[in-house]
C-alpha cells in the first residue's frame, strides 16, 4: 500500500494543465462554440410567484426583423419523455422536476414563460421585452417565518425508513436541557446563489432528427446525456454532451435545468442550433440556491466542559414541487463524543423554485449553527473554544460505532493553533483593539463526508511515449487535469508534459459528476489503477524483450522507461516497447469503486479554521484580516491546486458569513437582488491572505490514493469561525447571517 | 481579404450563410487585410455613418484595424465575442459589475459590456487576445500560472486585463493596494491572494508590463 | 433593447441641436449608467448623441475656482494635481467610488446624472414611481434596508411627503455638496450656472426628475470654489463589502482649522437621502469650538432629530450618527 502513496512535497507540485489557454482567453467555454447557422434565445420568465398564464401576447415580438419564433407552452414542441398534456393542467405531484413550456402554470417568480429566438442576441433581447404574458394570479408564500408552522417531514424521508434524514437520537431525548451550563439559540441562514462568473450557457445542435450534441455548463457530462437521452427517448449515444471548460458552478450544474430543455427544445422545433446564455438576474431563479434553513440548537454540557447533550433541528426551503434535502443537522451526530444527540429535519415548501447543493451543501449550514453554538457553549463555561472541542473529541463515529478510517482532526487543531498563534488570545470578547478597531479571534472545526462513486478511466500509451488519459470527469475549476495528470505522471513515471488528460465530454469512460469532492478519491482512483494496468502490460512487454525485467518485485519505471531495478543505469524506453512489438499504442480501461470497507469504517474528512477580525466599534463594518485554515483529506494530491481550493473555500465562506444575502420581496415573491450590486460577493479588497495546511497523511481505507477530496471541506465552518470572531471582537453574538454593519453597529 | 463585417443581419435567415463566412474568416485569420486598404475605406475622423438598423465603424482591435457594420445596439462585448470571435473577454454580468469583460481602450481598462460598439469608433482595443504576441506569455500572464491565479478561468481574462492596467497605473504598490484597484474583478472562485501575489510579483521585478 | 440612432456630434452647439426638441433624444458619454439602463429598459432613447468627443475634457486651476469638464474621467479627475491638492475630499470620494475600470469611463458630468440603484427602479415588473410615475414605490413597504432616512428638506415633512424612498448612489456628489460648487450647463436657450444644492432634487414631487436639468440641457463643466479645508476633510464610505459597493452611509467632511479651534465646517451626507443630504447648520454648532469626540457626537445626533427611518433600516439612525462623528474625528485629526 505504502508504495502507492503519492508525493506530495508542495515543491513538486504541477502548474494547472490547462493554465496558458486560461491566461491567454483561449479556453473554450460552453456558449463560446463556432457552430454554423447559430440563433440566439432570450428567456421571458414569469412575474407572479404562483397562477397561471391566461394569454401570451407575442406578435409585437414576432414583428421584430430577425425574430424566428417566441416559443412558449402554446407551440412548444413534445417532449416525448414527458407525460401528455393534461386538459385543464393540473399541480403536478411532488418530486416533479419543472417542465419547461408544458403547460400554464406557474409555480415561482422567474419562471420561464417564454423564449424568443432571433438571428443575434440584441434582436432576441428587444423581441423580449415585448412579449406580454397575462395571468390568474393566485395567493403565493414565500415567507419562511410565517409560514414555519406548515414544514413537515418531507415525503421522500416519510417513505425511506432508511433515509439519513430521518429524525435521530442516541441516549435520552432532552439529556441537554438538565445540563449545568446549557445553550438554546437559533441560528439563521438567508438564501445564498451560487453566482459563478460564468452564466450558465447552452448551446443545443441537432445533428438529426434522432441525434444531439450539447456543449453546455453543467457539472456532469455523463448524468446530463442520460437526462437529455431519457426526456427524448434517444439512445444515450445519440445524445453528446460536451463541457469541457466550466467558469465556476458550485453545484449550481448538477441538474439539467429548464433553461437547457428550453434551448433544446427550441433548436429541435426550429431545425437551427440554438444558444442560450442565461443573463444573470436570471441565474437567482433558474439553476437553484442554498437555502434559507433555520436551525435550533439545545446544548449542554457539565461544568468542566464535557458534553452532554446535543439537540439539533433545522428547516430548510424547498419548493412546491420538489424536495431537495441536505445534511444540514448531520454534523451534530458525529462531530463531537456527546452521549446523548438528537436531531429533525423538516422541510417547508414554499412558491419559490426549488434549492440545490451549493459548495459544503447542509454542512456548511449546520455547521455554522453547531459550531456557533459550541462558541457560545465554551463561551458560558469559561473555556477557551479549542480546548472545548479538544475535551470532547470524538475518538471514533459516535453516531455508527465505527472507527474512522482515518482521523488527523487534533493534528489540525494543533498546527492551526500554532501557525495562528491562537494562544495570544484573550478569553474575554471585546478586550482588544488596534488602532480603534475592536479585534476578535475565532475558530471553528468542519468536516465532511467521504463519497466515492465507480469511475472508469482509459489510459493509452502511444508510440512516441506520450500518454492520454480519459475519463468523463469534470473540471468547473479545481483543476482535475492537473491532478489527474499528476497521479498518471507517478505511477507511469512519465513526465507531466508528456501526458494528456481529456475530461468534460460524454462519449468518455464513465464518471461521475463534479460533486460532493467525489472526484479525487473516485477518478483519481481509477486513474491510478488504469495506469497501474498499463505499467502493468508494459513491464510485462519489457521482459519478453529481456531477460533484465525479469527480476520480480525489482522492476521500476521512471523517465518513461522500465528498468531491471532501482539502481539500474539502462532502461528501456515505452515507446521502444511499443516499436519492438510493432504496436502503435497500448490501451487499457479500467474501473474503480467501492469495497466492504464502507462497512468497516466511518469515513470523513476533517479540518479546522482560526480567523482574526478586526470590527469597526462605530460603523460596525467587519473585515477578516487573517485566516488560517487546516485540513485532514488524506493525501495531498498536488500542493498548488489544493491549495488553491482551500483558499477558494474560504473566500466562499467570508461571503455568505458577511455578504451574501438574496432578499425576496414577499408581497410580490420576487428576489429584489438580483445583479452583483445587490447580491454582494467578496471582492479582492474583502480577502487577507489565507494560510493553507494540510496533514497530508493518507488515509489508506478509503481508496488506491489515500485521497479524500477537499472542495466541499474547505467552506464548511467558515462562517462559524467568522462569526465566532465576531463575538470575540464584539461581544455581540450575531445568529442570522450575513453579519453585514446594521447588525453590529 | 476584405474584413467588412456586417453584424446586423436583415433576417435570420440570411445568418447561416453570412456565419459560415464568418467562420472561414477567422480561420483563415482575420488579422491579414492590408491595413491601408481598409484606412481608405473609412477614417475614425469621418465619425460612424448609419441610421436605427446599422452604422459603420471602424476600429483598431489588436493592433489590427477593421471596418465593421453593426446594429447600434451592440456592446463593444457583444462586438468582439459574438462578430469578431475574440471569445477571451467574457460576459459575466453584463452590467458592469463583475469586471470578467474588461478590455484596454486607448490604454485604459474599461468594461466592453458597459460601452456600445459604435462609441468605440476609431479607438484602439486590446483584447487577452492582443496582450501577448506569438507564443510568448505575457510576464503577467506567465505570473498567473506560476501563482495558481485563477481556477475555473473565467474571470482570469479580465483579471489579467485588469492588473496589467493596474501595474501601469503604478496602482500596484502593496498588496493592500493592489486589493483595491483590483476590486472590480470579482472571482467567484476566490482566488484572490494568488493574483495578487502574481501582480506583486510581477511589480516588483519591474518586468515590463 | 429598442433600436436607437447614433449620433456622433462634433461641438456643442451641434450635440444641443441634436437633442433639440426631440424628449427621445439622450446624450451619452461614459456609459456606465445609460448603457446598464438601456439593456434593462429602463431608459428607451431614441436617439442617441454620443458627445465623447466634445472639447469637455480639461481640468484646470481659474482665479478662485477649480473647473472641471463634464467630460473628465473621474480617474482623471482623481489623481489631477490641482484635485489632489486643492479639493482632496473631491478625490477621495471619487476613488471611494465604483471601480478602476469604471472610474476610466465614468465622467463628472455622467456622475451627478446617475441614477439610484434602487432595486425597485431597475424592476420594471415592480412598482416604481421614479420609474413610471403613479405606479407607487415598492421599498416604501417593502425591501428598504439601504433606503432614505431623510426627505424633505431641512427636517420639514417626511415620508408621507415622498413619493420616492430611494437614496442618490454618487459619492463625487457627495463631496461637491459638501463644499461650494457650480455645475455649468448649455442647452437651447444657453449657458446657465446653477447651484450644486440646486442641482439635484429631493422626491417630494415629480420623483422622476432627479436633477433641474432643463429639456435638452447639457452639463459642460463643474466649478469646485476654492476653500481652506484641504488639510482637514474626509470622505467616510460604509458598505456591506470593502470595495466595489454602493454606500449604506457616507460623510465629506470638510473643516478649516486653525490654533485647536474649528473655524469652519462643511458637511454632507449619502447614501441617506434622494440626493446629498447637506448639514447645513453644522457650520454654526461647530464654529470656534475644539473638537472633541463628545461635541461631534451631539453635532451628530442634533442632526439625526430630524431623520426618520423605515421599517428596514432603523439602524441608518446610529449608523449615520456614529459615521459622522467617526468622520469627524478623522477630518479633525483627533483620535
Amino acid at each position: 500500500m505504502k508504495k502507492q502513496l503519492l508525493d506530495n512535497a508542495s515543491d513538486t507540485s504541477l502548474d494547472r494543465v490547462d493554465g496558458a489557454v486560461k491566461v491567454t482567453g483561449t479556453a473554450t467555454y460552453s456558449a463560446e462554440y463556432l457552430v454554423p447557422g447559430l440563433v440566439h434565445a432570450v428567456l421571458v420568465t414569469s412575474t407572479i410567484a404562483k397562477g397561471s398564464i391566461t394569454a401570451i401576447e407575442s406578435r409585437e415580438a414576432e414583428a421584430v426583423p430577425g425574430v424566428l419564433a417566441v416559443i412558449s407552452h402554446l407551440n412548444a414542441i413534445t417532449v416525448p419523455g414527458w407525460p401528455e398534456r393534461k386538459q385543464p393542467a393540473e399541480r403536478v405531484p411532488v418530486g416533479t422536476a419543472l417542465r419547461v413550456f408544458y403547460d400554464p402554470l406557474i409555480y415561482f417568480d422567474g419562471q420561464p414563460v417564454a423564449m424568443v429566438v432571433a438571428g443575434t442576441r440584441e434582436q432576441a433581447v428587444h423581441a423580449a421585452s415585448l412579449v406580454r404574458v397575462t395571468y390568474q394570479q393566485e395567493t403565493h408564500q414565500t415567507h419562511f417565518e410565517k409560514n414555519i408552522g406548515k414544514a413537515g417531514v418531507a415525503l421522500n424521508v416519510q417513505r425511506s425508513k432508511n433515509s439519513p434524514f430521518q429524525d435521530y437520537q442516541r441516549g435520552e431525548a432532552a439529556k441537554s436541557e438538565n445540563t449545568e451550563v446549557r445553550i438554546e439559540a437559533e441560528y439563521t441562514i438567508p438564501t445564498q446563489h451560487h453566482q459563478p462568473l460564468e452564466p450558465h450557457a447552452i448551446i443545443a445542435v441537432w445533428e438529426a432528427d434522432d441525434k444531439l450534441t450539447v456543449y453546455d455548463k453543467n457539472q456532469g457530462v455523463k448524468s446530463a446525456q442520460g437526462q437529455l437521452a431519457q426526456a427524448f427517448k434517444l439512445p444515450r449515444e445519440n445524445v453528446q454532451v460536451i463541457s469541457k471548460y466550466i467558469g465556476g458552478a458550485f453545484g449550481s450544474g448538477i441538474r439539467v435545468w429548464p433553461h437547457t430543455m428550453a434551448a433544446v427544445m427550441a433548436a429541435k422545433q426550429l431545425k437551427r442550433p440554438v444558444k442560450l446564455v442565461l443573463g444573470r438576474e436570471q441565474m437567482f431563479t433558474s439553476v437553484g440556491y442554498r437555502p434559507y434553513t433555520v436551525q435550533k440548537i439545545n446544548i449542554g454540557a457539565t461544568k468542566d466542559g464535557r458534553l452532554i447533550g446535543i439537540v439539533h433541528e433545522g428547516t430548510g426551503q424547498t419548493s412546491m414541487y420538489e424536495e431537495h434535502l441536505e445534511r444540514t443537522v448531520l454534523a451534530s451526530r458525529t462531530l463531537y463524543a456527546c452521549p446523548h444527540v438528537a436531531t429533525r429535519y423538516r422541510l417547508l415548501p414554499l412558491d419559490v423554485n426549488t434549492p440545490t447543493w451549493m459548495r459544503g451543501p447542509g454542512d456548511a449550514t449546520g455547521m455554522f449553527a453547531l459550531e456557533s453554538a459550541m462558541d457560545e457553549l465554551a463561551f458560558a463555561l469559561k473555556m477557551d473554544p479549542l480546548e472545548f472541542r479538544l475535551k470532547n473529541y470524538a475518538e471514533s463515529d459516535p453516531e455508527r460505532n465505527l472507527p474512522w478510517s482515518a482521523k488527523s482532526l487534533r493534528e489540525c487543531y494543533e498546527l492551526g493553533a500554532e501557525k495562528f498563534r491562537w494562544n495570544n488570545r484573550m478569553q474575554a470578547p471585546r478586550s482588544v483593539t488596534q488602532n480603534g478597531l475592536l479585534m476578535g479571534y475565532g475558530m471553528a472545526s468542519s468536516l465532511y463526508g467521504f463519497h466515492r462513486h465507480p469511475s472508469k478511466v482509459r489510459a493509452v500509451i502511444q508510440a512516441d511515449g506520450s500518454v492520454i488519459v480519459q475519463s468523463a470527469t469534470m473540471d468547473i475549476g479545481p483543476g482535475t487535469g492537473t491532478a489527474m495528470t499528476r497521479i498518471a505522471a507517478k505511477v507511469l513515471g512519465v513526465n507531466a508534459k508528456k501526458i494528456r488528460f481529456e475530461l468534460g465530454h460524454s462519449a468518455l469512460p464513465d464518471a461521475p459528476g463534479q460533486n460532493g469532492s467525489a472526484t479525487i478519491p473516485s477518478v483519481g482512483s481509477a486513474v491510478h489503477v488504469a495506469c497501474e494496468a498499463l505499467k502493468t502490460r508494459l513491464v510485462a512487454l519489457a521482459r519478453e524483450m529481456s531477460e533484465r525485467f525479469k527480476s520480480g518485485g525489482q522492476v521500476v519505471v521512471r523517465n518513461g522507461q522500465v528498468y531491471g531495478s532501482v539502481d539500474d543505469k539502462d532502461g528501456v524506453s515505452y515507446a521502444d516497447i511499443l516499436k519492438y512489438h510493432h504496436l502503435n499504442e497500448l490501451e487499457v480501461t479500467e474501473e474503480s469503486k467501492s469495497g466492504a470497507e464502507r462497512d468497516q469504517y466511518s469515513m470523513y474528512s476533517f479540518g479546522c479554521h482560526f480567523v482574526e477580525v478586526l470590527v469597526s466599534p462605530l460603523t460596525g463594518e467587519v473585515r477578516v484580516t487573517r485566516v488560517v485554515t487546516c485540513a485532514d483529506v488524506g493525501a495531498i494530491i498536488n500542493y498548488k491546486t489544493a491549495r488553491s481550493q482551500s483558499i477558494g473555500g474560504v473566500v466562499g465562506g467570508i461571503g455568505m458569513a458577511l455578504m451574501e444575502h438574496s432578499e425576496m420581496d414577499h408581497r410580490f415573491g420576487r428576489y429584489v437582488t438580483t445583479d452583483f450590486a445587490g447580491y454582494h460577493i467578496p471582492v479582492h479588497a474583502d480577502i487577507p491572505p489565507i494560510e493553507v495546511y494540510y496533514i497530508d497523511k493518507p488515509d489508506v481505507h478509503v481508496n488506491p490514493i489515500g485521497s479524500k477530496g477537499l472542495g466541499e471541506i474547505a467552506i464548511v465552518g467558515v462562517a462559524a469561525a467568522i462569526a465566532n470572531a465576531v463575538f470575540h471582537a464584539t461581544g455581540k453574538r450575531v445568529r442570522e447571517l450575513p453579519i453585514t454593519p446594521d447588525k453590529l453597529v | 481579404m476584405d474584413i467588412d463585417h456586417d453584424a446586423t443581419p436583415p433576417d435570420a435567415e440570411n445568418e447561416a450563410r453570412r456565419f459560415f463566412l464568418k467562420q472561414s474568416m477567422f480561420i483563415a485569420g482575420l488579422s491579414m487585410a492590408p491595413a491601408d486598404l481598409l484606412q481608405a475605406a473609412l477614417a475614425p475622423e469621418d465619425g460612424p455613418v448609419g441610421n436605427a438598423a446599422k452604422v459603420k465603424i471602424s476600429l483598431t482591435v489588436n493592433g489590427k484595424r477593421r471596418r465593421i457594420s453593426i446594429d447600434p445596439r451592440m456592446t463593444l462585448l457583444g462586438l468582439l465575442r459574438e462578430n469578431l470571435g475574440l471569445t477571451g473577454t467574457k460576459k459575466g454580468c453584463d452590467f458592469g459589475q463583475c469586471g470578467a469583460c474588461t478590455v484596454h481602450v486607448d490604454g485604459r481598462r474599461t468594461l466592453s459590456c458597459l460601452t456600445f460598439a459604435a462609441m468605440q469608433h476609431g479607438s484602439k482595443i486590446t483584447t487577452i487576445e492582443g496582450l501577448s504576441s506569438g507564443d510568448n506569455l505575457h510576464p503577467l500572464q506567465e505570473a498567473f500560472i506560476k501563482h495558481d491565479g485563477f481556477q475555473c478561468g473565467y474571470c482570469t481574462p479580465g483579471q489579467v486585463m485588469s492588473g496589467v492596467a493596474c501595474i501601469r497605473e503604478g496602482c500596484a504598490g502593496s498588496a493592500e493596494e493592489v486589493r483595491e484597484y483590483m476590486s472590480g474583478n470579482l472571482c467567484r472562485c476566490g482566488a484572490y491572494p494568488n493574483i495578487v501575489d502574481a501582480i506583486l510579483e510581477v511589480k516588483m521585478e519591474g518586468l515590463k508590463v | 433593447m429598442k433600436p436607437f440612432q447614433y449620433l456622433r456630434p462634433k461641438t456643442i452647439a451641434e450635440a444641443i441641436s441634436m437633442a433639440a426638441d426631440d424628449p427621445e433624444a439622450r446624450y451619452i458619454a461614459g456609459g456606465t449608467n445609460l448603457v446598464d439602463l438601456m439593456k434593462r429598459g429602463i431608459a428607451s432613447p431614441t436617439k442617441l448623441i454620443d458627445i465623447n468627443h466634445l472639447p469637455l475634457k480639461k481640468i484646470e486651476h481659474r482665479y478662485d475656482r477649480l473647473r472641471i469638464g463634464a467630460l473628465a474621467l473621474n480617474s482623471e479627475v482623481a489623481k489631477h494635481k490641482a484635485v489632489v491638492t486643492r479639493q482632496p475630499l473631491l478625490a477621495q470620494a471619487l476613488l471611494a467610488g465604483a471601480s478602476g475600470q469604471l472610474r476610466n469611463m465614468a465622467t463628472v458630468g455622467g456622475n451627478l446624472l446617475q441614477r439610484t440603484r434602487c432595486s425597485y427602479f431597475y424592476d420594471l415588473a415592480l412598482p416604481c414611481n421614479k420609474r413610471k410615475p403613479g405606479s407607487g414605490c415598492g421599498a416604501e413597504g417593502g425591501i428598504n434596508r439601504t433606503h432614505a432616512i431623510f426627505f424633505a428638506g431641512n427636517g420639514f415633512g417626511g415620508i408621507e411627503k415622498s413619493s420616492c424612498l430611494a437614496v442618490h448612489p454618487s459619492d463625487m456628489c457627495v463631496a461637491l455638496t459638501a463644499v461650494d460648487t457650480v455645475v455649468v450647463v448649455n442647452g437651447p436657450d444657453g449657458e446657465r450656472r446653477i447651484q450644486m444644492k440646486d442641482f439635484l432634487r429631493l422626491s417630494t414631487q415629480q420623483p422622476e426628475l432627479d436633477t433641474n436639468l432643463g429639456p435638452g440641457e447639457l452639463v459642460t463643466a463643474i466649478e469646485v470654489l476654492d476653500n481652506a479645508f484641504a488639510k482637514h476633510s474626509h470622505y467616510l464610505k460604509v458598505r456591506d463589502r470593502a470595495s466595489y459597493a454602493f454606500a449604506l452611509v457616507s460623510v465629506a467632511v470638510a473643516l478649516q482649522m486653525d490654533g485647536g479651534r474649528i473655524w469652519d465646517a462643511r458637511l454632507a451626507l449619502g447614501g441617506v437621502a434622494h440626493k446629498p443630504w447637506r448639514y447645513w447648520a453644522i457650520d454654526l454648532m461647530l464654529r470656534g469650538k475644539a473638537p472633541s469626540e463628545q461635541l461631534f457626537r451631539e453635532v451628530a445626533e442634533h442632526e439625526m432629530e430630524s431623520a426618520k427611518a423605515l421599517e428596514g433600516n432603523a439602524y441608518k439612525i446610529k449608523l449615520t450618527s456614529n459615521a459622522m462623528v467617526a468622520a469627524l474625528k478623522t477630518a479633525a485629526g483627533i483620535s
